[in-house]
């Protein structure tokens, strides 16, 4: 399937022109799948890159549950050095975003430091959902002074490259003022929330995080809350799998949308192409749907 | 990624298996599987993802899975008249320039590829032995499609008693072994084989198409790898069990 991309679904997310509001959530498009991602995603975002190879955890690493599915694949990459080498493979003609994540604040700032200078990275997205070694293992995301540090520390490296923080949804509204304030450009809500999965008959639990159409009022919360607060743009995540999804999330304020979970049972053209037929009856071109929402519903 | 809506054809249950077949005349290599579920999306959203099964057969016109009911995926792929499909995916068995005897290794659903498999052998003239393992006669029924196959199951109720390696004689016998199975019986064939051996894994999978990562298994020197789409047929040796 071929979605003709048009000015009316074009969007600007930090300076950065977007074709489509589209951007595949970081981990969920493997270099195999990128057939299917051709001249539908406004931007590339390969899976999170650390400083080292991580092996990630060992299997089973998912659990389905209704309308959605739990992972806990412990951010398994080849490290930067390899991940810098096979980038161009992700060279779709659209701007790049690369996620990264650290255990420290100085690792964050070694991989904005590598990124910094790269013509071929659009922007940086900071995975702030990772653990933090040098408190407790508490995420970055545990409360607005972490995510300053890490958020500032990171300005300052790569001062002339767009930095969008990725937030969970726990403390979402303190931390994305902090992530303002420290000098972020942007803001990607939500990522997975963390859940469990019980298999009654083993006795066995997994923990991990659950995406899907399962979190997405959850995440349309977050976009809807933060955005209405914050001055920079705000990048929906979260259970986005129809055309009219990318719709609410646009209305309820992001400048951008990322598809994930989706990914995995539609092809995501049909998902551009969905919301092309919105805008076409809504009249509206896609940049004009941010914030766009009329007030509450009965009202 | 892109499902085909198509309508089952043809449908039987074979000792707590399900059997179904629906056209499409290929092509697939023994060993690849489908991503299936029942219906397209957002019709289901419980569950969400697709399930993988393997290709059972294939004789130019239909193409046959089999699966057993596990979960709520399963049992309602069971009962559809139409599924959603995504195939041929993974890398299958390599019997490319093989000509001695080969031995066909399954343990429970594990004999799906095996059909398909010996399909393929017979085309290429290449002889074969199967050997089937099952946990009691209910399940060993499926061994009826599998004419001249060795039968083992744990409660002794068909064939002989024990495993799969017990109803075979020493796979050093063969030029090549192909096996599917859970992982301790494909452990224990790793172990019992010293030649060319392939194994087909069976992991839980999220996508299919190698983009989330989960159905990793532990290779050599690599790490995990990811068994839809560097699998779900190894070589044995290369596997870290």
């Amino acid at each position: 399937m071929v979605v003709r991309t048009s000015a009316e679904l074009a969007v600007e997310l930090c300076g950065i022109p977007l074709r489509t509001p589209l951007i595949p959530a970081s981990g969920t498009l493997a270099k195999e799948a990128l057939g299917e991602a051709r001249d539908v995603y406004g931007a590339m975002l390969p899976k999170t890159v650390t400083p080292r190879p991580r092996q990630g955890n060992p299997p089973p690493r998912v659990a389905e549950t209704p309308a959605g599915m739990i992972n806990s694949i412990g951010l398994q990459n080849p490290g930067i050095d390899r991940f810098l080498e096979d980038l161009d493979a992700y060279d779709l003609g659209v701007p790049l975003l690369v996620s990264v994540a650290g255990d420290t604040v100085a690792e964050f700032v070694a991989l904005c430091g590598r990124l910094a200078d790269d013509k071929r990275v659009s922007a940086i997205e900071l995975n702030l959902s990772c653990p933090n070694v040098e408190h407790g293992g508490l995420t970055f995301c545990a409360g607005p002074a972490s995510v300053a540090e890490v958020v500032a520390a990171c300005r300052k490296t790569a001062p002339d490259k767009p930095l969008l923080a990725k937030l969970t949804n726990e403390g979402v509204l303190g931390n994305a003022v902090a992530a303002e304030e420290a000098g972020a450009d942007g803001l990607t809500l939500i990522n997975t929330v963390p859940a469990l999965s019980v298999d009654p008959w083993a006795r066995k639990a997994l923990p991990g995080g659950l995406s899907g159409p399962a979190i997405k009022p959850v995440a349309l919360r977050a976009v809807y809350e933060v955005s209405a607060t914050v001055e920079i743009p705000v990048v929906g995540c979260g259970g986005v799998s129809t055309g009219t999804d990318v719709a609410e999330f646009m209305l309820a304020g992001a400048t951008a949308v990322q598809v994930g979970t989706a990914s995995f049972v539609r092809e995501p053209a049909e998902i551009l192409e969905e919301f092309a037929g919105y805008l076409e009856k809504a009249g509206s071109p896609a940049r004009q749907l941010t914030g766009g929402l009329r007030g509450y519903q009965g009202s | 990624m892109k499902f085909y809506s198509v309508p089952i054809e043809h449908r039987e249950h074979i000792g707590g298996y399900t059997l179904f077949s629906y056209r499409w005349e290929g092509p697939v290599e023994p060993g690849q599987f489908a991503m299936a579920r029942f219906g397209r999306f957002p019709y289901t959203l419980d569950p969400l993802l697709a399930r993988p099964l393997s290709f059972y057969d294939q004789d130019g016109e239909a193409t046959s899975l089999l699966f057993e009911v596990r979960g709520r995926g399963t049992a309602l792929l069971d009962q559809a008249d139409k599924i959603e499909v995504t195939a041929p995916l993974g890398r299958g068995f390599d019997v490319n320039g093989i000509d001695g005897p080969c031995a066909l290794l399954g343990g429970g659903i594990g004999v799906a590829p095996l059909k398909i498999l010996g399909r393929r052998l017979e085309a290429l003239g290449v002889p074969y032995d199967t050997f089937l393992g099952f946990a009691d006669a209910g399940t060993a029924e499926i061994s009826r499609d599998f004419p001249g196959a060795r039968v083992a199951t744990m409660d002794g109720s068909a064939g002989v008693r024990g495993t799969v390696l017990d109803a075979a004689p020493p796979l050093e016998e063969y030029a090549a072994v192909y096996a599917c199975g859970p992982n301790p019986m494909l452990a224990a064939v790793k172990r019992a084989a010293d030649g060319f051996c392939q194994l087909s894994v069976e992991e839980r999978m999220g996508c299919g198409n190698g983009s989330c990562n989960a159905c990793v298994v532990p290779v050599e020197g690599r790490g995990y790898v990811r068994s839809c789409v560097e699998g779900p047929v190894f070589e044995a040796a290369t596997l870290a069990w």
